[in-house]
């Protein structure tokens, strides 16, 4: 009996985990799509207010940034420094697949920014501090949406963690 | 070979074709790129096209045009806003970069270019001693004479006023090293790059890199009280202005203007005045008759003939 107890806490332990881990990977989610708000934002005000080339833009904000958004920019302006034979928005397609994949960002953010590159770099600052607006605003409302949806979920998840420890050790026993 | 700058700036493709063609950097003048049209350069003074003498000339492309774009702006168009309007951009090394396509009016002026469809590279050199030949004639007891240099398009002014300057600046036998103040407006003299002059300019030398020059005169001699003032391309009346500003605050004036002729620079609007007025000292009229940046004329405030290189004289 102490045996099928031992082992019954055990699993509703590792269950609970997992719940727990899994409702972290959601609030991780939301900080890291925050984190790349806030690089957007300084990627327009270096824009808007020092007219920085993007290679430029990306090296200033790059060197204060964490990883992996600093190995990302970093990288970024290196590629555009060194080479060429590719255009800008294959660059970034590139490199945010490859750098961001482990980031933590929602899958469906990455998709989002890789494609943004193409509408980097136009003739118009204006229409570029737009652009910019625009994306930063789509980043605002999938933001709301991910907090409103977000607390339910961690709920869920942590109530699953337990509930389906609970539900084995009963399968079990 | 033609150095990495050049060649940084040109698409995968057009790079591969000038690539085959084992071209001197020093011959290479311009090069052409017309949507639909053949690869065109000057090269020692001469048309040239690229391409396989099998397969015929290379036709520039749409998507080169736009991958020379790119490229030339750093994937960063937004930051030559400026410099799209006038239909150029200066990249690094002072290139010059033609740009025609269709313009984008807004309260009847030039806001921008889109659809573009031929672009003009056009190669910045560094000719040292190129000036030497004019030093005699634009110096009086070791004092340098206000000095406008006119010349057509292509005729190597710019680079004249370039080795006039770091001459000046470094010192001669004709004139003691003088400070030097630059307003780089289109950064072809300096081909400045993040701000540092990337061709010898000499020790004495400061360079307002990107600056409309009437400003840029103004705040140079209210910062860095230059002895010599250069500009490229005077025209505007603000430029006229300024000049006389600067001329009334002391310092030398060198400067460029496009004209064909002494008869035409006197037929251009404000300049008219400054010439009958005297402003300058010394008028170098350039040509390229037997080669480019050929002396055809050396002049004094009131026309008369100092100086004509004659056929043959070396530069």
């Amino acid at each position: 009996m102490l045996m099928k107890t031992i082992g019954g806490v055990i699993v509703i332990a590792a269950t609970s985990m997992w719940g727990h881990e899994a409702a972290m990977r959601i609030g991780n989610g939301y900080k890291e799509l925050q984190y790349l708000q806030k690089l957007l934002y300084l990627l327009r005000g270096e824009i808007l207010y020092a007219r920085s080339y993007l290679g430029e833009a990306f090296m200033q904000i790059g060197q204060t940034a964490k990883s992996p958004y600093r190995e990302w920019l970093l990288g970024l302006c290196g590629r555009m420094d060194k080479e060429r034979d590719a255009t800008f928005a294959e660059m970034w397609e590139e490199s945010t697949k490859a750098c961001l994949e482990a980031s933590g960002l929602p899958k469906k953010e990455i998709l989002r920014l890789a494609s943004f590159g193409s509408r980097l770099g136009i003739a118009d600052a204006g229409m570029q501090i737009k652009t910019l607006d625009l994306y930063l605003e789509e980043i605002r409302l999938s933001m709301e949406e991910m907090r409103e949806e977000m607390r339910t979920k961690i709920r869920l998840c942590h109530c699953l963690g337990v509930m389906s420890g609970i539900f084995i050790t009963v399968l079990l026993i | 070979m033609l150095n990495d700058r050049l060649l940084r700036v040109l698409p995968r493709n057009v790079r591969l074709a000038v690539s085959r063609e084992r071209l001197e950097d020093s011959c290479m003048q311009e090069l052409r790129l017309r949507v639909g049209k053949p690869l065109l350069m000057i090269y020692c003074g001469s048309e040239r096209m690229i391409g396989k003498e099998r397969d015929g000339p290379y036709i520039v492309t749409k998507e080169d045009v736009k991958e020379m774009l790119e490229y030339v702006g750093n994937f960063s168009l937004y930051a030559y806003e400026q410099e799209m309007k006038q239909g150029f951009i200066t990249i690094e090394g002072g290139h010059r970069v033609g740009i025609t396509g269709q313009a984008i009016i807004e309260d009847g002026r030039v806001k921008n270019l889109r659809h573009i469809s031929s672009i003009n590279l056009r190669m910045s050199h560094e000719a040292v001693g190129c000036a030497d030949l004019v030093f005699p004639y634009i110096t009086q007891e070791g004092r340098l004479c206000h000095t406008l240099i006119v010349s057509p398009p292509g005729c190597g002014k710019t680079t004249l006023l370039r080795d006039m300057i770091r001459q000046i600046s470094d010192g001669n036998r004709w004139v003691g090293g003088m400070t030097v103040g630059v307003v780089d407006e289109r950064s072809e003299i300096g081909g400045c790059f993040r701000g540092v002059a990337q061709n010898n300019l000499g020790i004495r030398t400061d360079v307002l890199d990107g600056c409309p020059k009437a400003e840029g005169m103004s705040m140079l001699i209210r910062s860095m009280s230059p002895a010599v003032l250069a500009v490229d391309e005077i025209g505007s009346a603000q430029d006229v202005h300024a000049i006389e500003h600067a001329m009334h605050c002391g310092c030398r004036m060198l400067a460029t203007i496009h004209a064909d002729s002494m008869e035409d620079l006197r037929k251009k609007p404000l300049i008219d005045r400054m010439v009958a007025e005297k402003r300058f000292d010394r008028y170098i009229l350039l040509g390229k008759r037997q080669r480019v940046g050929q002396v055809g004329g050396l002049f004094d405030s009131r026309g008369n003939l100092l100086y004509r290189e004659a056929a043959g004289e070396p530069c």
